[in-house]
């Protein structure tokens, strides 16, 4: 334990005596890693917004959904005696929050002077309270050119018959606000047209990429639109306290579903409007079970999030690679400028490995300070940027980040990976300069000073 | 070569031969030597630049190995150690004095002398915090216990040199022209010093030097020329008589 100690005071000391050199390096590397942090906030609050906008609009955390077909050529994304089915998952699941049936739908939606395509969903306010917590009035300046900085509407109104909330952005582009009425028209599974004139009761600020194509209305209006009856519904989103244990319970619900009588669809992650054609071609008629995921539902945006991480990492191992190759060099200007020392180590009865430990903990420290700086700084980045609130100006960009604001995030396990990964490749790039120096022959490294 | 009791002999050279190459050729550092140094000796090896002094105590501190011969050090042939145990070695029996001194720079005095005792891992911190002040007061340090190696004079720093190479109470101390960067007055404490410590720890020390006046202080002078031992005596005299009269003693 003191020979270990006696091997970090000559590091640090050491490190402090070639101070310039170790602020060059070690500001290079915290550079480094606070990009690192920011690259990783950035993916993280990028992921954040995606599960949030998510299970806000079109998925719970698992979801029972299904298909119903009269016919073998039909494929009507129903399920049917909703309330005995949600009685069985709330029985089932410990690990649930609450439970709420939805409607699915698709509808063209027109208003005096635009129309757009959106997915319908059909709410029932008394099941799920928790909606109105994340669904939050837009200002009228944010859809409406030249609109007041007040919030108008209320919420609360969806509660009210042939009602809708739509998106600041959806406003925008029908010129809409709140008191107007939209047209929602769609195709019945029976395949009739079917129309029903709702009236804007809010506009609720973007939730992300998924707000252009997601409006909110009361259970009945889908019920209507899609002349089903009062028990039929969309999906059973099941929310729970812990979202990461969404696969265990899918799993478990599967078992359970099965046990009682129902007829599963296999397993296949992908959202429900991608599965119709697949569905129409298969032979059978009635009901049948589909489970899935809140990442199933939305696998189609995570390409974002990869494509993000794949350049992020590109870009991070080309810097590490650049911050190798100095470390490399630092430490053997380090050991040639300290033959003497070596030999004078090794003379007096210093091990190889006490060598190779003295200058790779130097290397350590040094990574591990710059490090740790360099997350600090990330982390006091990320802190300012969220707390400014930053709009993105543009749609496209808007678009890819999937919210209306510049959102980082940053957790614990990314700070300590963060600081994980740039230790380990600075101990590493010394680890050849460090090998070198552990096998430095005592006597010529004692005559290097003679 | 003297003959002694062979438990008594903290060295033993037999028939050394050092080679070191020099382009395609070899050079012949040292040529056979045969050499046997008692324990409690205090031994100057004498010799022109280039005679094969540094040579044989880099030999004899085992921090080189000879191309043919053996060297015992206290009965242990060094020939076929490996690195390990030649490091080993070195840490539990030889005590190093360099020219340059050799402090780690970024210790202070009391660190540097410590520095041994935490490689061997014997002594708890207590018992090192003893035993080094202990030696530092033998060399006249105790005020500059805090001190790096930058704020002392050469001498001082010498004498933090002799405390290192002292603290583990090792069988031997080999210095390398341990006064060549001293002045003279500083020179002679400092071998007055070892001469002590000699006298009451009972410790061997070698030491190789140009200076006659240094010599002088030798109970023993080996003189080496071209990498052979030409004379090996009991005090200066005898090699003053063996030079060319005008006492000139190395280059």
């Amino acid at each position: 334990m003191a020979t270990i100690k006696m091997i970090l005071l000559i590091a640090v000391r050491n490190l402090w005596m070639a101070r310039r050199r170790s602020l060059f390096l070690g500001g290079a590397l915290s550079i480094v890693t606070t990009l690192l942090v920011l690259l990783m906030a950035l993916s993280q609050g990028m992921s954040d917004n995606m599960i949030h906008s998510a299970t806000t609009l079109t998925t719970g955390h698992v979801n029972v959904a299904g298909f119903y077909k009269a016919t073998s050529s039909d494929s009507s994304p129903l399920i049917t005696d909703t309330s005995k089915l949600k009685a069985i998952v709330e029985e089932s699941i410990p690990e649930v929050d609450y439970v709420v049936s939805r409607g699915r739908g698709f509808a063209r939606v027109t208003s005096e002077t635009g129309a757009l395509s959106s997915l319908l969903a059909g709410v029932d306010l008394e099941q799920e309270p928790a909606l109105l917590d994340v669904l939050e009035s837009a200002p009228e300046s944010f859809y409406k050119e030249g609109g007041s900085d007040t919030i108008k509407g209320d919420v609360q109104k969806l509660k009210d018959p042939n009602s809708v909330i739509i998106f600041a952005t959806q406003a925008e582009r029908l010129e809409v606000g709140v008191g107007d009425r939209l047209t929602l028209r769609v195709q019945s599974f029976t395949g009739m047209a079917n129309t029903v004139d709702v009236t804007i009761v809010a506009v609720a600020r973007d939730i992300g990429l998924l707000s252009n194509f997601s409006m909110f209305v009361p259970s009945e209006v889908i019920q209507e639109l899609y002349q089903l009856k009062p028990d039929t519904s969309g999906a059973i989103y099941v929310y729970l306290h812990d979202i990461d244990k969404s696969a265990v319970v899918m799993a478990r619900l599967r078992e359970v579903l099965h046990k009682e009588g129902y007829e599963l669809m296999e397993y296949q992650p992908a959202p429900y409007f991608a599965k119709f054609g697949t569905v129409s071609g298969e032979d059978w008629t009635g009901q049948k079970l589909d489970l899935t995921m809140w990442s199933d539902e939305i696998e189609f945006l995570t390409w974002i999030l990869t494509a993000l991480d794949t350049v992020s990492f590109g870009l991070i191992g080309i810097l590490v690679a650049i911050i190798a190759v100095g470390v490399m060099n630092t430490m053997w200007i380090s050991v040639r400028k300290r033959t003497t020392e070596i030999g004078t180590l090794r003379a007096v009865g210093m091990s190889k490995s006490r060598v190779w430990w003295l200058f790779i903990s130097e290397a350590a420290l040094l990574g591990l300070i710059a490090a740790l700086v360099g997350v600090l700084c990330g982390a006091l980045v990320v802190l300012t940027v969220n707390a400014l609130e930053i709009r993105i100006p543009v749609d496209a960009v808007r678009a890819i980040l999937l919210s209306d604001t510049l959102n980082l995030s940053l957790k614990p396990d990314q700070v300590f990976n963060a600081v994980g990964v740039m230790t380990f490749f600075t101990t590493l790039s010394a680890m050849w300069p460090a090998f070198k120096a552990a096998n430095l022959q005592p006597v010529e490294a004692i005559q290097q000073s003679e | 070569m003297r003959d002694s009791g062979s438990e008594d002999l903290i060295v033993k050279m037999s028939q050394v031969i050092k080679e070191y190459p020099l382009g395609k050729l070899k050079v012949q550092a040292l040529r056979g030597i045969d050499l046997n140094i008692s324990r409690g000796e205090f031994t100057t090896i004498a010799g022109p630049s280039g005679s094969g002094k540094t040579t044989v105590l880099n030999l004899i501190g085992c921090v080189d190995v000879p191309s043919s011969g053996d060297v015992q050090i206290a009965g242990q042939s060094t020939t076929n150690l490996s690195d390990k145990e030649l490091t080993h070695l070195r840490l539990m029996k030889i005590g190093f004095i360099f020219q340059s001194f050799n402090l780690v720079p970024v210790l202070d005095v009391f660190q540097n002398v410590e520095l041994p005792l935490l490689l061997q891992g014997e002594l708890g911190a207590s018992e090192r915090a003893v035993r080094v002040k202990e030696i530092i007061a033998r060399v006249g340090l105790s005020d500059q216990l805090r001190q790096r190696p930058n704020e002392l004079s050469g001498g001082q720093r010498q004498r933090v040199a002799i405390a290192r190479a002292l603290v583990t109470n090792p069988a031997l101390v080999l210095a390398d022209e341990p006064t060549a960067n001293l002045d003279s007055v500083t020179g002679n404490t400092i071998i007055e010093l070892m001469k002590e410590l000699n006298a009451t720890q009972k410790t061997t020390f070698i030491f190789s030097t140009h200076d006659p006046k240094v010599m002088r202080q030798a109970s023993r002078v080996i003189r080496l020329v071209d990498g052979e031992i030409v004379l090996d005596n009991d005090g200066i005299e005898g090699v003053v008589e063996a030079t060319d009269g005008r006492g000139e003693v190395g280059s």
